[in-house]
């Protein structure tokens, strides 16, 4: 295996090899350092993978490498030898190229279009762009990635990882050798579990062309299958770099992670003596879970888990019926009959969105009309709406959210996120549901509104109501949650609760180490 | 301790104080400039035009001459509420005024029938448009142009785009339009009757609440349970049936069912509704900001044409007040978001070291620290998505 490793990649010579070599790079914000001194080396012809939990670093870095972030003083960056510091203003060097995790595509311009618009267009004398020649040339570049697609249909006909495909493509060209740096970050994050090894495939071709691939990724699985070393980092700072050769999943976690606090969980609401039926759901699928089964007790408090792409995301959004591809069936309460997730919205379910920017807020609306808008029907006679009535409930509702603001009648994105997301919160628990769906219920949230919404929640539960909980921020689930169900792929694998739910825990079963030291209960395989 | 901020704030300032505050701020220029303008031009007149301005005779001509664009541009808010336009409008104005000239001429029913007929095919022409933007989701400016065009078509196929001329135009019909109460004509009064009954449905129902968030933000609305398709459905119904309305008192005016009477008004009553929206409920369409925008630009050619100003100059004045009003208006609230930008900046950059602080904060703070914002957020969004 390590001999393997080895011969793919060309000999880890003189330090002059490095297409890429960081001393010493820091980058400070405010108070918190979020890159230290950080060093590392990429050969030429080396995969290497960049990984690390939130606020680990590793965006700094690319933004970093990609000029978009100016480091601290005293760092320096070479890229085959270059330093880019000295280069002035911070441009992007030639033999640096990017694939960001939205790829950066326009969908609605074919494969031509997208490639051509990041580079140039080749124009005959007149000035006229030569179409045919354009499209030849996208041709062949794609064929090199044994991708045939038409050239000429808009790129969002095409699958997912064709089009991650096209945009490596794109920037890639204008490289006459085969000598450079690509960062790719992040880039299976959105693709089918069927598609990843597809592109995984085009990496190593690109290695073997003479290529660096600096390799960010969530994906463990990917990191050990793909990559020759692999940089760890943690809080800011290099853990290690090694071969992967060796290496197993759980030892990256433990590398990623440190220590294994032995129980953060902090959360100790008392779970409800004996297990009633509040939220039931089965056969729910989206586009990446398949055929789920969910069931939430009255009271109680579930956490969902997965990395990207394993229908993590999907799920609140699904059960409350506002994803149109979503099939399913839900039951409230126990009893009654099932609906079809495809119907209306169940009345007894409040949804707080994931985005709250673009899902949640009203941003023309004041305050108040944003919190009482779920509630209208009971603050109003004869479809009259009674101000009167309307204010003393946002009154009410603001104090109980302990938003600080009390001026319900200011704008509402004169608040914090926090206290945006609070009046949100409270705009789907004023209707009194029987059922809660969160979805990043803390994303851009301060830690004393964190703590206030964790309260918030626990305290509905505390009064019966059953309550789900999608997060990418672990910190949310090992909070406020009963039990946490992980996903991968689409499909519950395990479920952690009380003393097993810790951060380590929750990774490795994200990750799919399976050890006997993760062994979970009930995992439907 | 919120709670507890909201008495001793109730108990410590006389309640005068917050009155005359938001009094204070009902009355800035931003709100309701175009009361100051309106004053500002009246005066100008007057002086530019001595003898013909300042008398009674203009007062009824601007109003008078405007009750029609006040009554077409009424129409569009309940639409333009919802986020969606209905361009279609003026033509449905022609379609009824024609319809109901026609039945009057040609039928001895009595007018009631005539208006409910002319009514009732207007509402038809908004369920039309509902189809064809709603459950169609096309494009609302360009469906509603296209069923404008339609509507046009089968105007000129049926009147051959001749007019509808007849005596009997003349008697009862002609009252809906000519009948006045203390000199001023009935369709300035069915203009303020119109303005009243959206401004209860709007500002007052809960239905209007409901339409204002759709066309804020559909998504979160829809999220929030509101029925966004059904409303949207609904407010283009009530956008014809009241262009219906407008167009019988427009035919009922002129004495005649003219093919195309409507069309004049689409640009006149668009500019109206949107210069409205600048005022009093600053970003949202309401039905006095809209009698008010269409008093000065009423104001504004009428004097003009007082003054003996070329004829050009009433249509450059409209669009030159349009054009100052979004912009003064519009460049605010732009700069009111970046202000916002910062202070949020300013409390997020610090909220994951610190304690949390959701004070008010001033915008040094927040500008120092800009990139932390931008790198955080962005990390979230690529650890996360």
């Amino acid at each position: 295996m390590v001999e393997a490793a080895a011969l793919t990649r060309t000999p880890l010579a003189s330090q002059a090899e490095a297409i890429l070599r960081v001393r010493g790079l820091s980058k400070t914000f405010g108070g918190t350092r979020a890159l230290q001194r950080l060093d590392l080396d990429i050969d030429v012809a080396e995969i290497h993978a960049l990984i690390g939990h939130n606020g680990s670093g590793k965006s700094t870095f690319i933004k970093t490498l990609a000029g978009y972030v100016h480091p601290d003083p005293g760092g320096e960056i070479w890229v085959d030898g270059e330093s880019l510091a000295s280069v002035g203003g911070h441009r992007q060097h030639d033999l640096l190229r990017f694939v960001h995790q939205d790829l950066g595509l326009v969908h609605q311009l074919s494969a031509t279009d997208n490639i051509a618009l990041r580079g140039s267009f080749l124009r005959r004398r007149t000035g006229r762009v030569d179409w045919r020649k354009q499209e030849a040339l996208t041709r062949s570049m794609l064929a090199t990635f044994d991708v045939h697609l038409d050239v000429r249909r808009p790129l969002g006909e095409a699958t997912p990882v064709e089009r991650t495909i096209v945009a490596i493509a794109g920037a890639l060209q204008g490289w006459d050798v085969s000598h450079g740096l690509l960062v790719l970050d992040e880039p299976t994050a959105v693709l089918p579990p069927g598609e990843v090894d597809r592109l995984l495939e085009i990496v190593r071709r690109l290695r073997s062309r003479g290529i660096s691939v600096l390799y960010v990724s969530h994906r463990l699985e990917e990191v050990l299958d793909l990559a020759d070393r692999v940089t760890v980092l943690r809080n800011g700072e290099k853990v290690t770099t090694c071969d992967v050769a060796g290496l197993t999943k759980a030892d990256l976690v433990a590398l990623m992670l440190g220590p294994d606090a032995p129980s953060q969980t902090g959360f100790t609401s008392p779970r409800a003596a004996s297990w009633e039926p509040g939220l039931e759901a089965r056969n729910v699928s989206g586009r990446y879970l398949r055929e789920a089964e969910i069931a939430i007790g009255r009271g109680e408090i579930v956490g969902v888990a997965g990395l990207p792409g394993s229908g993590r995301e999907e799920i609140p959004y699904l059960l409350a019926g506002a994803l149109p591809g979503g099939t399913g069936s839900i039951r409230v309460g126990g009893s009654g009959t099932w609906s079809d997730l495809r119907r209306a919205r169940h009345p007894d379910i409040a949804f707080v969105p994931g985005d709250r920017g673009t899902e949640g807020v009203i941003k023309e609306m004041s305050i108040g009309e944003n919190l009482s808008l779920s509630i209208l029907d009971e603050l109003s006679s004869f479809g009259l709406l009674s101000r009167r009535t309307e204010r003393r409930a946002v009154d009410r509702w603001l104090s109980e959210l302990t938003v600080t603001r009390t001026d319900s009648s200011a704008r509402i994105d004169d608040l914090s996120g926090g206290n945006q997301q609070k009046v949100l919160i409270g705009r789907s628990l004023a209707r009194r549901p029987s059922v809660l769906l969160l979805s990043e219920p803390t994303a851009g949230v301060d830690v004393g509104a964190r703590a206030a919404i964790y309260d918030l929640i626990a305290r509905r539960a505390a009064d019966g109501t059953s309550v789900l909980v999608s997060s990418s921020d672990i910190a949310d689930l090992l909070a406020v949650c009963h039990r946490v169900v992980v996903l991968r792929d689409g499909r519950p694998v395990g479920e952690l609760a009380g003393s097993r739910l810790s951060e380590h825990a929750l990774v490795r079963a994200m990750e799919g180490v399976h050890e006997s030291e993760a062994a979970y209960e009930g995992a439907p395989q | 301790m919120t709670g507890q901020e909201v008495s001793t704030a109730a108990a410590g300032s006389p309640p005068w104080n917050a009155w005359l505050r938001r009094a204070g701020q009902a009355v800035t220029f931003r709100r309701i400039g175009a009361v100051y303008v309106l004053v500002l031009i009246s005066i100008g007149f007057s002086f530019w035009a001595p003898d013909t301005f300042p008398t009674y005779a203009t007062v009824k001509q601007v109003l008078d001459g405007n009750a029609v664009i006040a009554l077409a541009a009424l129409a569009l808010i309940v639409p333009l509420s919802t986020g969606v336009f209905d361009i279609s409008s003026v033509y449905t104005m022609s379609l009824s005024g024609v319809l109901t000239a026609y039945i009057v001429i040609h039928t001895d029913l009595p007018l009631g029938v005539a208006i409910a007929a002319a009514l009732g095919a207007s509402a038809l022409v908004g369920v039309v448009n509902g189809i064809v933007v709603v459950t169609m989701r096309i494009e609302s400016l360009i469906g509603t142009l296209a069923t404008g065009s339609l509507i046009q078509a089968f105007i000129t196929l049926v009147t051959k785009d001749q007019s509808l001329n007849s005596a009997r135009l003349v008697g009862t019909f002609a009252k809906l339009a000519g009948g006045d109460i203390g000199g001023f004509n009935y369709p300035v009064f069915y203009a303020l009757g119109v303005a009243l009954v959206l401004w209860l449905v709007l500002e007052h129902a809960v239905v209007g609440r409901r339409l204002y968030a759709t066309g804020f933000n559909k998504d979160a609305a829809r999220l929030a349970g509101i029925h966004t398709a059904r409303l949207q459905f609904a407010s283009l119904v009530v956008s014809a049936t009241l262009a219906g309305a407008a167009g019988i008192v427009l035919a009922s005016s002129i004495g005649a069912g003219s093919p195309t009477a409507g069309s004049p008004y689409l640009l006149s009553s668009f500019a109206a509704v949107f210069l409205g929206a600048t005022q009093f409920k600053e970003g949202r369409f309401n039905a006095w900001g809209t009698l008010l925008a269409v008093t000065v630009l009423g104001v504004g050619t009428t004097g003009l044409g007082l003054a003996g100003a070329a004829p050009w100059t009433g249509s450059m004045f409209t669009g030159v007040v349009l054009i100052t009003a979004l912009a003064v208006t519009g460049v605010q609230r732009r700069s009111g978001v970046a202000a916002r930008r910062w202070r949020l900046v300013g409390r997020r950059a610090t909220a994951s070291a610190d304690p949390p602080r959701d004070g008010p904060r001033d915008r040094g703070e927040g500008a120092a620290l800009d990139i932390e914002l931008d790198l955080r957020s962005d990390d979230l969004l690529n650890e996360r998505a």
